[in-house]
C-alpha cells in the first residue's frame, strides 16, 4: 500500500496526504523543500518592503495607498498560504481549502459587517450636546 | 483581608433568608450525595469508570445529566419568576427588585450555555460515532476536557448562589450598565469567567466534532451517505468553531474594561457600547441555530425510524441545513433593530432573517412527506417530534413577524419577544432534546424507557408551554415589556397568572419524566433491549449491541448506501440468517483514560474563582497548575490500552446471538402470519 | 489503523463530491470514503479547524480596532506608531516563521541537532519580536498614551496585545517541544505536536500581516 503515512511527513503540511503534487513514494527531496521556503521568504519579504515602502506618498497616488496596502497584504498572506503551510487546491487538499475558505467567509463577514453596521449606528446617533439640549429644555 | 482579594464574609448571603436557605439547602444536599457515595465505597468505580473516562458515550451520558441537573436549577428559577409576576400587580411580590433580576439572568444564562447546549451536546457525543460506525472521537481525551470546562462553568454560576451574588442584567451583559462604573458587585465576572470557561469546552468540542465528522467514518461513508443527525451536527459544529470565538473576544474586551479600565464599551474615553451589541449578537444569532441545528437532526431520524420509511428529500435535508449554517451569520442585526442602523441596514438584515426562515420551511415539509404514505408509529419520541412540528412552526412564524422592522419596533423587548423565543426553543430545542433521550435511551443504558409515563410527560410538557407562553403574545401585543419585576396594569394580571398555571402544567411533566426514570430502572430487567435495536432502526448506531461496548463495533461497518443499517437488516431476512459473516477478531487499541479533564477544570474553577474575587496569587497558581496538567499529559508515553481479541469476540457473539434468534422469531411470526392470512 | 478495503475503489468521482462509489487513486485522500483518516491527517485538520476559528477571535479585535479608529478622546491617533519599529518586528516574526519551515525539514528527517538549532533561532527571533513590542508598549505608556486613555488605545493595544499574548504562548510551547524532542525522540506523537506547533506558529504571522497593514499602515493614512 503506498499509503503508509510515515512516508508523508515532510515540511508543516495541515495533514492532507500529499498525493496530487508530490512523487507517490518516498519523500521529496531536501533541496526541492528547501527551495520552496526559500522562495517563499524573498517573495514575503519583497512584499513586506513594498507594504512599507507605499506608505511614502510620492510612490503612489495618495488615495490609492490604502487599496495597494490590501493588496499587498493579500498577496503576502496567499505567499504564506502556499510556501509556509502548502495549501494547495489538488483534491487532497480539498478540506482544508474548504475549511479555509468557510473561515475567510466569516471573518469578512464579521469584519466587513461590524464596520458597516457600526458606520450607519455612530452616523444616526443623537449628538451629545443635541442630546443634552433636550434633556435641559 | 488581602489574601483573599475582595471575598469577605458580606460575600455570604447571611441576611437574606431565600438565598442563604436555598445555597444551604443545595450544599447539604450535595454533601450528603457525595457521603453517600463514599461510604458505598463507589468513589474509586466513578473516578475510574466515569470521571477520567474519554468514551464518548460516557462523556455524552455525563453531559445529559448536567444539563438535567441544570434545568432543574433553571426551571426553579422559572417557577420564582412566573410566580412573582403573577403576584406583583400593585404588589411588590414576594422578590425584591435586585434578587428579581439575578433570578432572570441566571434563568437565561443557565438555560442556555448549561442545559441546552450540554443536552445537545452530550447527544452528538453519544450518538454521532456510532452513527459513522468508529470507534471514538478525533480526540478522546480533549472530549473529557470538554465536559469538565463545561462543568466548571455551571459550578461557578451556582457557586453565586452562595458566595457573592450573580449578574443583575439579563442573560447577555449589556453595558454601560454592566460596566464597573454601573454593577460594582461580583455579578458580572461570575457571569464572564463562568462563560469564558465553558466557552471554551464547547469550542474544542466544535472543533472535535468538525473534524470526526469530517475525517472519520466508516469505509464507504460518503458525505452523502451520512444520517442526517451527523449532517446537522457537523453544521452545529463549524457554527460552534466560527462563533464562539466571537463570545470569547467580546467577553474579554468587558472583562478588561472592567479590570484594567480599558474603554470598549465605557460611555466614555470614546467607548461604543453599541459595538459590544454589535459583536454579542454576531455570536448570538449563530448560538440559536448551534442550538436548534442538532435537534432538527434528532428529528430527521426520529420521523424516519417511526415512520418506516427513508428520510424524504435527503438532498434537500442537506441544503438547507447548510444554507442555515451560511445565512446564520448574516441576520444578527435582528436583535437589534431599534438601536437605529437606519433603514437599508434594517431592511437588509430584516431580509436575510427573512430568508432563514426557506431552509427551515423545506426541512419541515421534508418531515411531513416523510410521515406521509409510512407507517406512523406513535411511540414517546415521535409525539415529541410531532409536538415539535405543530408548536415551532407557530413560533418560527411569529420569528418572520419580528424579522420586519417596523414590526419590530413595537414588538422589541415586549413578552410577545419572549413568548417567540420560548416558544421556539422549548419546541425546537428542548422537545428535540427529549426525543432523542427517550430515542436513544435504550442505546445507552440498554432498556427502554416506560412509554406511558413518557406520554404523560409529553402531553403535560406540551400543554404546559401553550399555557405559560400563549398568553405571552398577548400581554405582549398589549404592552408589557420583558423583566418588569412589578406592573400596575389590570388587563395584563389575568394572564399573567395563566402563564404561572402553566408552569405548573410544565412542572408535573418534569415530575412525569423523573416517575418515569424511576419506574423504567425498577423494572430495567423487563425492558431489556437484547438485540440492540428497539426501534427497528435505520441507521448504524442500531447495528451494536446496548450499550454498546467501550469500542462500539467489532470491525468497523462497511457501508455501501445510506442507511447502512437497514441494508443489512433487509438482506438478513431475505437470506434468512444474519447478513454480515462474523469478522476475524483481533485486539482494538482504545485511547486510555485520562485525569487530564477533571484535573484541567479543577484548576480552570480555581482561576476564574479567584478571578472573580480578584484573588491574584491563587489565579497565579491556578494557571501554573493548567500548564503543568498540560505538559504531564503531552508527557506520558502509554496513551492507549488493548482490548484483547477474545473479549472483542465475547461481547460480539453474545450480540450476533441475539440478533439471530430474534431474527429467528421475526421470520417465524411472518411464516405464522403467511399462514393465517392463506 | 484498519485497511482500507480495495473493493470500494471503483467508480469515478473525481471532485470527491461523495456521488458514486470511492475513487482509485487516493486511498487516504481524508474525505473518509476509504475509512477514518490516519492520526496525522485527523491532528493536523483539527488543528487547523481551530487555527481559524483563532482567526475568527483576531477579526472581532481587528474589527474593534476600525470601528473605534477615530474615538481618541482628544488624545493622539495612529501617527503616534514608530513604523520603524514594526519593520523590525516585522522582520523577527518572518525570520523566526521562515526558522519553524527549516526546522520542521529537520523534524522530517529526523536530524536531532538540526531540529533543536532551528527551533532555538526560531525562538530566539520570537523572543526579539516580543522585546521590541514591550519596548513599544512601554514607550506608549510611559508619555502618557497608555491603553485607558482612549477607546483608540484601547483598541490597538488589545488587539496587538493579544497578539503578543499568542507568541509568548508559542514561545513555551516552543520550548517545552524543545525538551520533548530530546526526551522522547522522534516519536509519533511528537511529530504530530511538531506540525500543530508549526501550523500555529505560521498562523501567527499571518495575523502579523494583517496587524501591520491594518493597524500600522493603513492606520497611519487614517486622518
Amino acid at each position: 500500500m503506498s499509503t503508509n503515512p510515515e512516508e508523508f511527513e515532510f515540511g508543516s503540511h495541515i495533514g492532507e496526504e500529499r498525493v496530487a503534487g508530490a512523487p507517490p513514494h518516498g519523500p521529496p527531496s531536501l533541496r526541492a523543500e528547501l527551495r520552496g521556503y526559500i522562495i517563499g521568504l524573498v517573495l514575503a519579504a519583497v512584499l513586506t518592503a513594498a507594504s512599507f515602502w507605499s506608505l511614502d506618498e510620492h510612490v503612489i497616488y495618495a488615495p490609492g495607498i490604502v487599496m495597494a496596502l490590501i493588496v499587498l497584504g493579500l498577496a503576502q498572506v496567499g505567499v504564506h498560504l502556499v510556501f509556509f503551510l502548502h495549501l494547495t487546491t489538488a483534491p487532497d487538499n480539498t478540506n482544508n481549502a474548504l475549511a479555509l475558505a468557510f473561515g475567510v467567509l466569516i471573518v469578512s463577514l464579521i469584519f466587513f459587517g461590524s464596520i458597516w453596521v457600526m458606520y450607519h449606528m455612530n452616523a444616526n446617533m443623537i449628538p451629545t450636546k443635541t442630546l443634552m439640549q433636550m434633556r435641559g429644555g | 483581608m488581602t489574601l483573599l482579594g475582595k471575598l469577605t464574609w458580606q460575600a455570604f448571603p447571611l441576611d437574606e433568608p431565600l438565598p442563604l436557605f436555598s445555597g444551604v439547602a443545595v450544599f447539604l444536599i450535595l454533601i450528603g450525595i457525595i457521603l453517600w457515595i463514599w461510604r458505598n465505597g463507589h468513589i474509586p468505580y466513578l473516578w475510574r469508570e466515569w470521571i477520567t473516562s474519554v468514551d464518548h458515550k460516557r462523556i455524552g451520558i455525563m453531559y445529559f445529566m448536567l444539563g438535567s441537573v441544570m434545568l432543574l436549577r433553571g426551571f426553579i428559577d422559572a417557577i420564582m419568576l412566573r410566580t412573582q409576576q403573577a403576584m406583583a400587580f400593585d404588589a411588590p411580590g414576594f422578590l425584591p427588585p435586585s434578587h428579581f433580576d439575578q433570578v432572570f439572568s441566571a434563568h437565561g444564562t443557565i438555560m442556555i450555555f448549561f442545559v441546552a447546549m450540554p443536552f445537545m451536546i452530550g447527544l452528538m457525543n453519544l450518538i454521532v460515532p456510532l452513527q459513522l460506525g468508529v470507534r471514538d472521537v478525533a480526540f478522546p481525551t480533549l472530549n473529557s476536557v470538554s465536559f469538565w470546562l463545561t462543568a466548571a462553568g455551571a459550578l461557578l454560576v451556582n457557586l453565586s448562589l452562595v458566595v457573592g451574588q450573580f449578574d443583575r442584567t439579563g442573560w447577555l451583559p449589556y453595558p454601560p450598565l454592566s460596566e464597573l462604573r454601573y454593577s460594582p458587585g461580583v455579578g458580572v465576572d461570575y457571569y464572564c469567567w463562568a462563560i469564558q470557561i465553558s466557552g471554551v469546552g464547547t469550542l474544542m468540542t466544535g472543533i472535535n466534532f468538525v473534524t470526526t465528522i469530517l475525517k472519520l467514518r466508516a469505509p464507504g461513508m460518503h458525505y452523502t451517505r451520512m444520517p442526517m443527525f451527523c449532517w446537522t451536527a457537523l453544521a452545529s459544529n463549524l457554527l460552534i468553531v466560527a462563533a464562539f470565538p466571537v463570545l470569547t473576544a467580546t467577553l474579554a474586551m468587558l472583562l478588561l474594561d472592567r479590570y484594567v479600565g480599558f474603554h470598549f464599551f465605557t460611555d466614555t474615553a470614546g467607548g461604543n457600547s453599541m459595538l459590544f451589541m454589535n459583536l454579542i449578537w454576531a455570536w448570538g444569532h449563530p448560538e440559536v441555530y448551534i442550538l436548534v441545528l442538532p435537534a432538527f437532526g434528532i428529528f430527521s431520524e426520529v420521523v424516519s425510524t417511526f415512520s418506516c420509511k427513508p428520510l424524504f428529500g435527503y438532498r434537500s435535508m442537506i441544503y438547507a441545513t447548510m444554507a442555515i449554517c451560511i445565512i446564520a451569520f448574516m441576520v444578527w442585526l435582528h436583535h437589534f433593530f431599534t438601536m437605529g442602523a437606519g433603514a437599508t441596514v434594517n431592511s437588509i438584515f430584516g431580509i436575510a432573517s427573512m430568508i432563514i426562515a426557506i431552509p427551515t420551511g423545506v426541512k419541515i415539509f421534508n418531515w411531513l412527506f416523510t410521515m406521509y404514505g409510512g407507517t406512523v408509529r406513535l411511540c414517546t419520541p415521535m409525539l415529541w417530534a410531532i409536538g415539535f412540528m405543530v408548536s415551532f412552526t407557530i413560533g418560527g412564524m411569529t420569528g418572520v413577524l419580528l424579522a420586519v422592522p417596523p414590526a419590530d419596533f413595537q414588538l422589541h423587548n415586549s413578552l410577545f419577544l419572549v413568548a417567540h423565543f420560548h416558544n421556539v426553543i422549548i419546541a425546537g430545542v428542548v422537545f428535540g432534546a427529549f426525543a432523542g433521550y427517550t430515542y436513544w435511551f435504550p442505546k445507552a443504558f440498554g432498556f427502554v424507557l416506560d412509554e406511558r409515563l413518557g406520554k404523560w410527560a409529553f402531553w403535560l410538557w406540551l400543554i404546559g408551554l401553550w399555557v405559560a407562553w400563549g398568553p405571552g403574545y398577548i400581554v405582549g401585543l398589549e404592552g408589557m415589556t420583558r423583566r418588569l419585576q412589578s406592573y400596575d396594569v389590570a388587563e395584563w394580571h389575568p394572564w399573567l397568572l395563566v402563564m404561572a398555571g402553566g408552569v405548573g402544567i410544565i412542572l408535573l411533566g418534569i415530575l412525569a419524566q423523573i416517575a418515569q426514570i424511576i419506574v423504567s430502572v425498577r423494572t430495567r430487567d423487563q425492558r431489556r433491549d437484547l438485540t440492540g435495536d428497539p426501534w427497528d432502526g435505520r441507521n448504524l448506531e442500531w447495528a451494536t449491541s446496548s450499550p454498546p461496548p467501550s469500542f462500539n463495533f467489532a470491525a468497523l461497518p462497511n457501508v455501501t448506501d445510506l442507511e447502512p443499517y437497514w441494508d443489512i437488516k433487509t438482506r438478513a431476512r431475505e437470506i434468512g440468517e444474519l447478513a454480515r459473516p462474523e469478522p476475524q477478531y483481533e485486539p482494538i487499541p482504545m485511547p486510555r483514560n485520562s485525569p487530564t479533564g477533571f484535573v484541567t477544570a479543577f484548576f480552570a474553577t480555581i482561576t476564574g474563582f479567584s478571578l472573580i474575587w480578584h484573588i491574584w496569587w491563587l489565579v497565579i497558581l491556578g494557571l501554573v497548575g493548567a500548564y503543568a496538567t498540560f505538559v504531564g499529559f503531552a508527557w506520558r508515553d502509554h496513551d492507549e490500552v488493548l482490548i484483547p481479541a477474545e473479549e472483542v469476540a465475547r461481547l460480539d457473539r453474545a450480540n450476533r446471538a441475539a440478533r439471530a434468534t430474534r431474527l429467528q422469531e421475526q421470520m417465524a411470526e411472518r411464516e405464522s402470519q403467511r399462514e393465517s392470512g392463506r | 489503523m484498519s485497511a482500507p478495503t480495495s473493493a470500494l475503489r471503483t467508480g469515478r468521482d473525481p471532485y470527491h463530491l461523495g456521488h458514486g462509489p470511492s475513487t482509485g487513486a487516493p486511498e487516504y485522500t481524508g474525505h473518509g470514503a476509504g475509512g477514518p483518516a490516519p492520526k496525522r491527517i485527523v491532528v493536523g485538520y483539527g488543528f487547523w479547524i481551530f487555527i481559524l476559528s483563532d482567526v475568527v477571535l483576531f477579526s472581532c479585535f481587528f474589527a474593534a480596532y476600525t470601528v473605534l479608529i477615530h474615538a481618541r478622546n482628544g488624545g493622539p491617533g495612529p501617527e503616534i506608531f514608530d513604523l520603524r519599529n514594526t519593520a523590525e518586528e516585522t522582520a523577527c516574526l518572518l525570520l523566526s516563521s521562515f526558522c519553524c519551515g527549516l526546522a520542521s525539514l529537520a523534524v522530517g528527517r529526523r536530524s536531532l541537532l538540526w531540529t533543536e538549532v532551528a527551533l532555538a533561532v526560531t525562538g530566539l527571533f520570537g523572543l526579539m519580536f516580543i522585546m521590541l513590542e514591550v519596548h513599544e508598549f512601554t514607550g506608549l505608556v510611559a508619555r502618557g498614551d497608555g491603553p485607558t486613555h482612549s477607546a483608540f488605545l484601547t483598541a490597538f493595544f488589545t488587539l496587538v496585545g493579544c497578539h503578543g499574548v499568542h507568541v509568548t504562548a508559542g514561545l513555551l510551547w516552543l520550548g517545552t517541544m524543545m525538551a520533548q524532542f530530546p526526551a522522547k525522540g522522534f516519536k509519533e506523537s511528537i511529530r504530530h505536536r511538531y506540525l500543530c506547533f508549526s501550523l500555529f506558529w505560521h498562523a501567527l504571522d499571518i495575523i502579523w500581516i494583517g496587524i501591520f497593514t491594518v493597524v500600522y499602515l493603513i492606520g497611519r493614512t487614517t486622518p
